[in-house]
């Protein structure tokens, strides 16, 4: 039980900081992703080569997840650049799938469907440690730094480019620098829990990274507000309790579990924009405008 | 002999892309709906069809009830989904998520009352022969081409001479116009749907018949029918119908070089593309910014 808890609590920090770091590219920039599990997988890929031929150092792992993850999140910041609204969300969806197909077919890098597996224990000073303190801490920061940044003069500039891109710009912000930079930031966020994620798994494949997983942490995001500190974290627990809380129910065949979870949570994010557009924690005044 | 035999069927792909970007087109044009469920309503309308090919049922009744399905499911989602955040004055992100969760709900329905994995139709349509030294085309090659033109047709002269697809086009224009010379636009909202919808069906049908359809068909059909809308040119029917036509044949072209898991990749560097180098597409007017 106390395993299976601390299980829990592990996935929770990770998609935690999955659903925070996309919340900062939707909710303070306005760059509407759904290739948030992209840089995931970049971020776990990198992590995992990391300690399968270097060394099984969970912070040379982190960086190294950040670095490539933010590094290649140039793909979604170039479109990102040139259209909004509807058009980007149609260019990252279309960055997803690729991205999927490169990490079937990129057999050296990432071992295609069959993944990379025996991914050495994390440990650092020659001492195993276990992965929850270490996500714990990464949420953590992340969070600090965010809210940090969402009060520096960083955050209202990007504030002020999602709310009028055409007067920020008049106002002489660097437009193209500021959302290049919110997107690096971001997916190295999402790189960063990707390769935590291959550390407390040790095993990877392709299946973790798809439009599915993409959707599922947009969904966590949604659920729990877009916009908040709180809110993604908030989701983050949601949904991820929900398999076990649906296991317990007698009447549904196990087989199904995985299709009533995704009814559920496909079912709760239609709901919740048709009556609650702003999410759980969400300001419901604020979400009518501009969400 | 290879490549044409590719070509073709990048051809007859493209066609069947062609009716169902075209459809997502009108809906987005007139009523400024991103209607991402369009995949979901492909899907339903060939599970509907395989369901009644299964039962039994003739064909054209099949065929009836597939577009009934899809008539349905289209007006359904302008209904109860994008009218009430409309209403509210939901942005586009909204209706997104919103129509992105129907889809996972339609897909994983399917799923558990229609079975995992790939299901077709088995016909004497479906069989191929050799038309020329080395080439094979089925009679759904044939029917492809015919029901893609003959819909598109169908759809143009409609948006041209009968008042109400005039009063479509209208509302495409402007909305708030409309309103004042005392059209309705939510009526006309609810035609748009219908319309955009049924062009799904058949190339849904159709692809039921050659390639076969899963439970998760809907999210290529979704990507590819933004794909030729975007590259096509927002508010132009017939430059979605195009860019369809010419996705279809760049996947069937990647496939002479490469394997078939590349086909979406080539999709997607078409519209990544036009996404940096021309935003407005191959027809459209103005950049969306």
């Amino acid at each position: 039980m106390i395993a299976y808890l601390s299980n829990l609590a592990t996935l929770a920090a990770i998609f935690g900081l999955l659903a925070a770091t996309l919340n900062f590219m939707v909710g303070q920039a306005g760059i509407f992703s759904v290739a948030h599990a992209v840089f995931m997988g970049l971020g776990a890929y990198a992590g995992a080569q990391v300690a399968l031929l270097v060394v099984p150092n969970p912070l040379l792992a982190c960086l190294a997840a950040a670095v490539v993850a933010g590094g290649l999140s140039l793909c979604l910041a170039l479109p990102a650049l040139r259209v909004r609204g509807e058009y980007f969300v149609a260019a990252s969806l279309g960055l997803q799938m690729m991205a999927v197909t490169l990490f079937t077919e990129a057999k050296p890098l990432t071992g295609g469907m069959g993944g990379l597996v025996g991914i050495p224990r994390p440990s650092l000073f020659g001492v195993v440690i276990p992965v929850l303190p270490m996500a714990l801490i990464a949420l953590v920061l992340f969070l600090v730094l965010m809210s940090a940044m969402q009060r520096g003069s960083f955050g209202r500039t990007l504030g002020a480019i999602r709310d009028a891109e055409s007067a920020a710009e008049a106002l002489g912000k660097n437009v193209a620098v500021a959302k290049a930079l919110a997107v690096a930031f971001s997916a190295a966020g999402a790189g960063v829990a990707g390769a935590l994620f291959a550390l407390h798994l040790s095993f990877v494949n392709v299946e973790s990274f798809t439009l599915e997983q993409s959707v599922l942490v947009m969904a966590m995001l949604i659920v729990g507000g877009t916009g908040t500190l709180l809110g993604p974290l908030l989701g983050a627990v949601l949904l991820l309790s929900l398999p076990a809380a649906l296991s317990f129910l007698p009447f549904i065949p196990p087989t199904e579990i995985g299709s009533v979870q995704q009814i559920i949570y496909g079912g709760a994010m239609a709901l919740l924009m048709i009556f609650r557009p702003a999410g759980l924690l969400g300001d419901q005044k604020r979400g009518r405008s501009e969400a | 002999m290879l490549e044409l035999q590719l070509l073709l069927g990048g051809l007859q792909n493209g066609a069947l892309y062609a009716l169902t970007a075209a459809g997502f087109a009108l809906i987005f044009g007139a009523t400024k709906v991103f209607h991402v469920a369009h995949g979901a309503t492909f899907t339903l309308a060939g599970y509907v069809f395989i369901g009644a090919w299964n039962a039994g049922w003739h064909p054209v009744l099949g065929v009836l009830a597939a577009m009934a399905a899809a008539v349905a499911f289209g007006i359904a989602m302008e209904r109860f989904v994008y009218r009430p955040i409309g209403r509210h004055e939901g942005g586009f992100f909204t209706v997104f998520v919103a129509a992105f969760g129907v889809s996972i709900v339609v897909q994983n329905l399917i799923a558990m009352v229609a079975g995992r994995g790939f299901a077709n139709v088995d016909s004497p349509l479906s069989m191929a022969s050799e038309v020329l030294p080395e080439l094979f085309l089925a009679p759904v090659f044939w029917i492809s081409i015919v029901a893609a033109v003959a819909m598109f047709l169908a759809l143009t002269l409609f948006l041209s001479r009968h008042p109400a697809g005039v009063a479509l086009r209208a509302l495409a224009q402007n909305a708030d116009l409309l309103r004042a010379y005392g059209l309705s636009s939510s009526k006309l909202s609810i035609l748009a749907f219908a319309l955009g919808s049924v062009l799904a069906a058949p190339a849904a049908i159709l692809t039921a018949m050659t390639s076969g359809i899963n439970e998760a068909v809907g999210n290529h059909v979704m990507l590819i029918s933004m794909a030729a809308t975007i590259v096509g040119g927002v508010g132009s029917l017939r430059g979605a119908a195009l860019a369809g036509l010419l996705l279809g044949v760049a996947e069937a072209v990647v496939l002479t070089v490469l394997d078939t898991q590349w086909a979406e990749g080539a999709s997607f560097m078409v519209l990544f593309a036009f996404i940096l180098f021309r935003p407005s597409g191959m027809f459209g007017a103005a950049v969306a910014r």
